[in-house]
């Protein structure tokens, strides 16, 4: 695909962005902002899991984070604009992911999925408990969403759902673009060659345990804006919503059915889902058990999701192509 | 006698019930786990489902024996199943696969159970002979925990007698240290694998059905163990069961006596245990590998 | 001067002696050649010296520089680079993408998120110079993975100088070649080492004996000799202990 062809596929993107809502209607546009939202937090844990190898089963504590550091913010805070709103959340996560960073850059493989099980779990566990903090069970709701504005310039109310269908998709567009920017740094790089062989990368003279480290604080980071996002549009954290197992599962699941290890799979993934979850929850409220059944099935028939099953169907059709007209 | 002191004994005898039952749990998980590598993540739903059959049997049969006999033999042949049909397909795709397939089948099994016997909390009588007191040396036990408490000293002896006096046993054990060796050995990989799983499942199962009559049976059950015993093994370190024993009894007492005097934040204990465990030695009290 | 020196190293691996007392020295600019039967402990006393294990006893100098215990992260900074035995680049990665990791390691580039690797116009001049040395150019978008066993070796020995080191320990570079491709092999090193210094573990003794200007004789863990070439095939010691043996 040449430069010009580039662009104008992202200029038509984007005006289908922008007149979806007008097309659609409030109910659909609430529909993609869940979608774009998941799309982030799932892209978030695909830079672990797909680019560098590491398993987390409970990306949720960076998410939750996220989400309930917008919250009390708005909660605490009177008059909080929207933006410094939106980095609290970021800025939460992204902390926590420094302190939890040196205790478990060391450990690989399962030894790592299972901390973060315990640790996701630990700040699930802590959410109920400090119930005069985060509400428990009930959560932190009803806070003031406030404005996007630059005073005396504009002000553009975050009450009406399309606009602030605008500002997450703004919000979260700009974010996937500069976590698909970090993949093709030289940083990127070496991300990817700590999942491929630690070992060599050791001997080339990278620090590994700073590279995950790294990696692990944006991906960390990532999912608390993703959180932030949330919490703005849902105007109520609960612990079950923020932190719970399910909430952890779900990116993987999102990443494994979209295609681990490519930057598209999770969002793919996040679309699939979104669709599944519209009709499972209409027809059924065994949502779980049609994930677990989803999860098995993609695991044994398509481990490479839904962007693999697309890169072989590319293969095939390229391949009996050059048969059909040999060079 | 001093009526603290009583106190504490109770708490201790509590506590050590619980630890017996999570190394029952754990021991099965940390088996799978050294021999195979596969972290079994469905283990704690296997320990769920055999308490509910422990009820169903209890509601047909109207004994407890029979239901701790047969309920985690079937859980057992569930386990078999998932490793001979499905564990066996994504081998190829890595640990990754495993794990996810393996988290899959939980969701699995944690809506079949609501969907089969729904939500609520469902009370499994122990048996009248176990109930009550007994009086040893001037204080009070629980019979049906040092009844626990006995059944799981049982079942280690047998699985140590297993593990350390039979051929059997020896080839696990090879295969726990070295997987490579044993295929070198020209034993049949794929039997011993079954065996292996099948145990570990019905432990896990004689456990969900073991402490049904203290906790109720209901569907948050797996959750709860399953987290404690997934500390159990990464504290212990991967694949050793001697620190899976002593890191069920610590957790045990830690979650008995955390209850007596921190009990808001009892939950959060065994975490704060596993961190620092994990703080000091990355592998494990006594791993090798990870 | 003595670039690489060990003083007693020895090591042990759960009470099994490998390494005893050994003494090795190479000297700043030349081929030295590490031989033994298999069990000699010649990969040991690589792993050793890169960082891979701490020695149980004695200690290296590099450069002078005590870096007994250092990790290999470390030690490749300090410019020693490695090749493996057993071929280990990144195989889902591109040839390319392989040399242009440690293009940008040479360059000390590791932490930059700030930039497209793409558009480093030096590192990929570079990195493509090197595919165009190592006759890797016309295969540089094929994944490592799927290279042919003479060209995976080839990137995986490349990979090592690429980081430009002092010194490069090069593990057996020529295992499972073909007579033509070992030849290729020995011509690429000779050609990519120029003014480094080499130590190599080989088990093939004309390569040996083409490429090396010192040759160390270890056995059972310990070093049996130390000299030219000349020298050692004229060594009775070794004539005994370690021809004899390879006839068994």
């Amino acid at each position: 695909m040449n430069n010009k062809s580039r662009w104008a596929l992202w200029i038509a993107g984007a005006v289908a962005l922008f007149l979806y809502p007008r097309l659609f209607g409030i109910y659909y546009a609430n529909i993609f902002v869940t979608f774009a939202i998941y799309a982030l937090y799932a892209v978030s844990l695909n830079l672990l899991l797909g680019y560098t190898g590491l398993l987390s089963f409970g990306h949720a504590m960076y998410f939750g984070t996220g989400a309930y550091g917008t919250a009390l913010a708005l909660t605490h805070i009177k008059g909080l604009p929207l933006v410094p709103a939106l980095l609290a959340g970021f800025f939460a996560a992204f902390f926590l992911a420094i302190c939890v960073a040196p205790l478990v850059v060391r450990v690989g493989g399962n030894a790592f999925a299972m901390m973060h099980l315990a640790f996701g779990q630990l700040m699930f566990v802590l959410a109920l408990k400090l119930r005069h903090i985060t509400g428990g069970e009930d959560g932190v709701g009803g806070f003031p969403i406030p404005p996007l504005s630059i005073p005396g310039l504009f002000s553009l109310d975050m009450g009406d759902p399309i606009l602030f269908y605008y500002f997450a998709v703004a919000v979260i567009a700009a974010s996937l673009w500069l976590l698909w920017f970090f993949t093709k740094t030289p940083f990127g790089q070496i991300m990817v060659a700590v999942r491929d062989n630690t070992k060599r990368v050791d001997y080339l003279g990278f620090r590994v345990p700073h590279t995950k480290a790294v990696v692990y604080v944006i991906a960390g980071a990532f999912a608390g804006m993703a959180g932030a996002v949330y919490a703005l549009f849902q105007n109520l954290v609960a612990a079950y919503d923020a932190y719970g197992i399910l909430t952890s599962f779900v990116p993987v699941m999102m990443t494994m059915v979209g295609g681990i290890g490519q930057f598209f799979g999770p969002i793919c993934g996040a679309g699939i889902f979104g669709v599944l979850d519209e009709l499972t929850t209409r027809y059924t409220d065994r949502v779980e058990l049609v994930l677990g059944l989803v999860l098995v099935l993609v695991i044994m028939y398509a481990p490479y999701g839904f962007t693999g099953f697309l890169t072989y169907l590319r293969m095939r059709w390229s391949a009996s192509r050059a048969q059909r007209s040999p060079a | 006698m001093d009526a603290s002191v009583a106190m504490y004994v109770a708490q201790g005898i509590h506590g050590l019930a619980y630890g017996m039952v999570l190394f029952l749990v754990a021991s099965g998980l940390t088996l799978i786990f050294g021999m195979m590598g596969v972290l079994n993540l469905a283990h704690a739903s296997f320990f769920m489902l055999s308490a509910y059959f422990g009820y169903q049997m209890v509601a047909w049969t109207g004994s407890f024996w029979a239901a701790l006999l047969v309920a985690p033999v079937i859980t057992a042949v569930f386990g078999i199943l998932l490793e001979r049909f499905l564990l066996k397909k994504v081998h190829a795709f890595g640990h990754m696969g495993e794990l996810i397939l393996t988290v899959g089948v939980s969701l699995i099994v944690l809506d079949g159970v609501k969907a089969v016997w729904g939500t609520e909390s469902l009370p499994l009588k122990m048996p009248p002979v176990l109930e009550g007191l007994v009086q040893i040396a001037g204080m009070q036990y629980p019979i049906y925990r040092l009844f626990i408490i006995a059944m799981a000293l049982v079942l280690l002896g047998i699985l140590s007698l297993v593990l350390f006096k039979t051929r059997l046993g020896m080839v696990v054990r090879a295969a726990v240290s070295d997987a490579e060796m044993v295929n070198a050995l020209g034993i049949n990989v794929p039997l011993v694998f079954m065996f292996v799983f099948g145990v570990g499942t019905w432990m896990a199962g004689v456990a969900g059905v073991a402490i049904a009559p203290i906790l109720t049976v209901f569907p948050g059950l797996a959750d709860q163990m399953g987290m404690d015993a997934f500390i159990v093994v990464v504290v212990g370190g991967f694949g050793s069961l001697g620190g899976a024993f002593l890191v069920s009894i610590i957790g045990g007492l830690i979650s008995s006596y955390g209850v007596q005097f921190l009990s808001q934040y009892a939950a959060v204990l065994m975490f704060v245990f596993m961190a620092v465990a994990l703080a000091i030695k990355p592998k494990g009290l006594f791993g090798e590998r990870d | 001067m003595n670039i690489l020196e060990t003083r007693s190293l020895s090591h042990d691996f759960g009470g099994l002696q490998v390494l005893k007392d050994v003494n090795l020295q190479v000297l700043a600019g030349e081929r030295h050649a590490i031989i033994g039967p298999n069990g000699a402990g010649k990969t040991t006393l690589f792993n050793t010296i890169t960082g891979t294990y701490t020695p149980s006893q004695g200690s290296v100098y590099f450069k002078g520089r005590n870096i007994t215990g250092a990790g290999p992260c470390k030690i490749q900074r300090l410019g020693m680079g490695r090749s493996f035995q057993i071929t280990s680049t990144f195989d889902r990665l591109t040839a390319f993408q392989n040399i242009r990791l440690a293009v940008l390691s040479q360059k000390g580039i590791r932490f930059n998120l700030l930039r497209f690797v793409d558009k480093m116009d030096t590192v990929t001049r570079d990195t493509e110079e090197i595919l165009k040395r190592i006759n890797l150019f016309e295969d540089r978008l094929t994944l490592a993975g799927n290279l042919s066993y003479g060209k995976h070796r080839s990137l995986e020995i490349s990979m090592s100088l690429a980081t430009n080191p002092d010194l490069v320990m090069l593990d057996e570079p020529t295992a499972g070649m073909s007579v033509d491709e070992t030849h290729y092999a020995v011509e690429l090193i000779r050609r990519l080492t120029e003014g480094k210094t080499v130590v190599i573990i080989e088990h093939d003794m004309d390569v040996v004996f083409s490429l090396a200007d010192r040759i160390t004789v270890l056995h059972h863990g310990t070093i049996l000799a130390t000299g030219t070439p000349d020298q050692i095939q004229q060594n009775e010691q070794v004539q005994s202990a370690y021809l004899g043996e390879m006839e068994d």
